[in-house]
């Protein structure tokens, strides 16, 4: 459970406040907002990349300060996928998979054979074993984004965010990381899930609770129509 | 895995074998058989050669990971000038008790870690691989021309004693500072081993590195601070000798085909002091015709291979 309380978050000014939302476990939530309305940035103070401006934000029993201040133990309560990821030379899909164990690992790094096992299941499970030891420049962008999200996976967080994941991906390949999403939350109902996006159409088709960015607030709509969410939008 | 236990087998193995030739060379040259020769000279030479080998190919290997640059190296981004910079200072400058060995190495490994620093603030504000070069190669001619001006107000001797550091040499190590030099180099390398987990989560960028529970902040001081220790005090002892840092590191992720960096800095060691060992083998045998500084043969075997790497990336 994600709960906001009173929260302002901006940079140096306040840019939106989120009052009263709890966000419960078993769920994946859409994050929607026009260009600048601070979609990143709401993502960046949940992830505990930017302290907020006021008020509470608690992940799981964790309140965030707590978790900006303990790295390792934020490492294993929030896992975060960026929109793009261009590769790095001779850095393999696995050993980019692998990476996200690092919260579990000694300073050495090395992975255990629980870990080694867990990585090749994800792999697997996303259908990325062919691609495992190649390198992660030579791959495509939605096979990439697929790496991203297995490594979100592997890392074993209650919670996931993602920033605009599918935005560089095609229709095929959206419907799949979406689909990967969901089958993730199911696995467990303790796992929680935030992704921002402007494919509006995908997430009402898919039934996604939808927070929305409007007039500097977050709106959460459980149910919506095109009609009301691009209502909202427009009031930004 | 396998491949990188190979290679890291083969370069061990090689590094033997061209310690023990590089000892047989110096040994038939000389003429040199006494005990006393063999510990004072060969020995020490050969410790240099592999201690500066070992320290700098590890320090362009960091530097390249956190400046997430593969065309990064304590060279090229000014370590080397920064700690050129001191020495000189203390060399052309300094007053009598300034000028104790402690002093020199302690001199260049600050100079080292203030250029470092330097460099790394400026990186955080330019993101081009190029601007970030041409600042290292501004820097290093901005060092120079301070070096120069500081010559002109010098006496002979001290510009001589300058002249000669700046060569790059592997005859300076004398047998009572090998065990300090040993001692740097082997901090450098199991303080890097301590980090193996920060810098393979760095090879993804340090947003990424932060959130997969890696201090970014107290990792980049430390690799900086092991940075300077290394570049600093190799510096110090044998003269800038550039290309080890930048040409070795990427040798070895090439070969390895790896981000994991326990094999890559094994590797980086082992290979940095192999080449060196080998050109100092080379100058060796060539000294009979030509006596040749360090910073020529590995410019000569070193800078072909950074030009190919750099049209290769294009």
């Amino acid at each position: 459970m994600i709960r906001f309380k009173n929260v302002q978050v901006g940079y140096t000014q306040v840019l939106l406040e989120v009052e009263d939302l709890a966000l419960d476990s078993g769920r994946l939530y859409a994050l929607i907002g026009r260009n600048g309305s601070g979609k990143s940035t709401l993502l960046k103070s949940v992830i505990g990349q930017l302290p907020l401006l006021g008020g509470h934000l608690d992940i799981g029993k964790h309140s965030i300060d707590q978790l900006i201040k303990d790295h390792v133990q934020r490492a294993r309560e929030i896992a975060y996928v960026a929109s793009m990821f261009n590769g790095i030379e001779a850095l393999t899909l696995y050993q980019y998979v692998a990476l996200g164990r690092s919260p579990y690992l000694g300073a050495l790094g090395r992975l255990q054979p629980a870990d080694q096992n867990k990585i090749t299941e994800v792999i697997a499970r996303l259908d990325l074993t062919r691609l495992a030891s190649k390198p992660t420049p030579e791959l495509s962008d939605g096979e990439r984004q697929l790496g991203s999200l297995a490594r979100a996976i592997v890392q074993d967080t209650p919670l996931m965010v993602l920033d605009e994941p599918a935005s560089f991906l095609d229709y095929f390949n959206r419907e799949l990381l979406l689909d990967q999403l969901q089958s993730w939350i199911q696995a467990d109902s303790r796992r929680t899930a935030i992704f921002s996006s402007h494919d509006i159409d995908l997430c009402l088709e898919k039934q996604i609770p939808l927070l929305i960015l409007s007039n500097k607030k977050l709106v959460f709509l459980e149910k919506a129509s095109k009609e009301k969410v691009m209502e909202l939008l427009r009031q930004s | 895995m396998k491949a990188a236990k190979n290679y890291l087998l083969i370069s061990l193995i090689s590094l033997i074998i061209l310690a023990s030739l590089h000892l047989l060379v110096f040994q038939r040259q000389d003429h040199m058989s006494s005990a006393l020769l063999f510990w004072e000279f060969q020995v020490p030479r050969l410790l240099s050669a592999i201690l500066a080998g070992a320290g700098l190919s590890l320090s362009g290997l960091l530097m390249q990971n956190i400046f997430q640059n593969p065309m990064a190296g304590p060279y090229v981004l000014g370590v080397n000038s920064g700690a050129s910079l001191f020495i000189a200072l203390v060399i052309l400058g300094g007053g009598p008790i300034l000028l104790s060995q402690l002093s020199l190495v302690s001199a260049a490994m600050l100079g080292a870690f203030l250029a470092a620093g330097l460099m790394f603030y400026i990186s955080t504000k330019v993101s081009s691989l190029q601007s970030l070069l041409v600042i290292g190669l501004m820097f290093a001619s901005f060092t120079g021309a301070i070096e120069s001006v500081l010559q002109t107000l010098a006496a002979p001797e001290q510009v001589k004693q300058l002249f000669i550091w700046n060569m790059g040499s592997l005859q300076q190590l004398s047998a009572a500072q090998a065990p300090w030099l040993s001692t740097l180099v082997c901090v450098g390398i199991l303080g890097s081993l301590l980090m193996v987990k920060a810098l393979n989560a760095l090879v993804i960028g340090e947003f990424q590195a932060k959130q997969l529970g890696i201090q970014v902040q107290w990792v980049r001081f430390f690799v900086l601070l092991l940075t300077a220790l290394l570049a600093g005090s190799i510096t110090a002892y044998c003269g800038p000798i550039a290309f080890v840092g930048l040409a070795v590191p990427n040798l070895a992720r090439a070969l390895l085909k790896t981000q994991d960096h326990l094999p890559l800095i094994l590797f980086s060691v082992i290979v940095g002091a192999l080449f060196l060992v080998v050109v100092d083998v080379l100058i060796l045998l060539l000294d009979p015709w030509m006596s040749l500084p360090v910073n020529v043969l590995t410019a000569v075997l070193g800078a072909p291979y950074v030009a190919y790497l750099m049209l290769k990336r294009q």
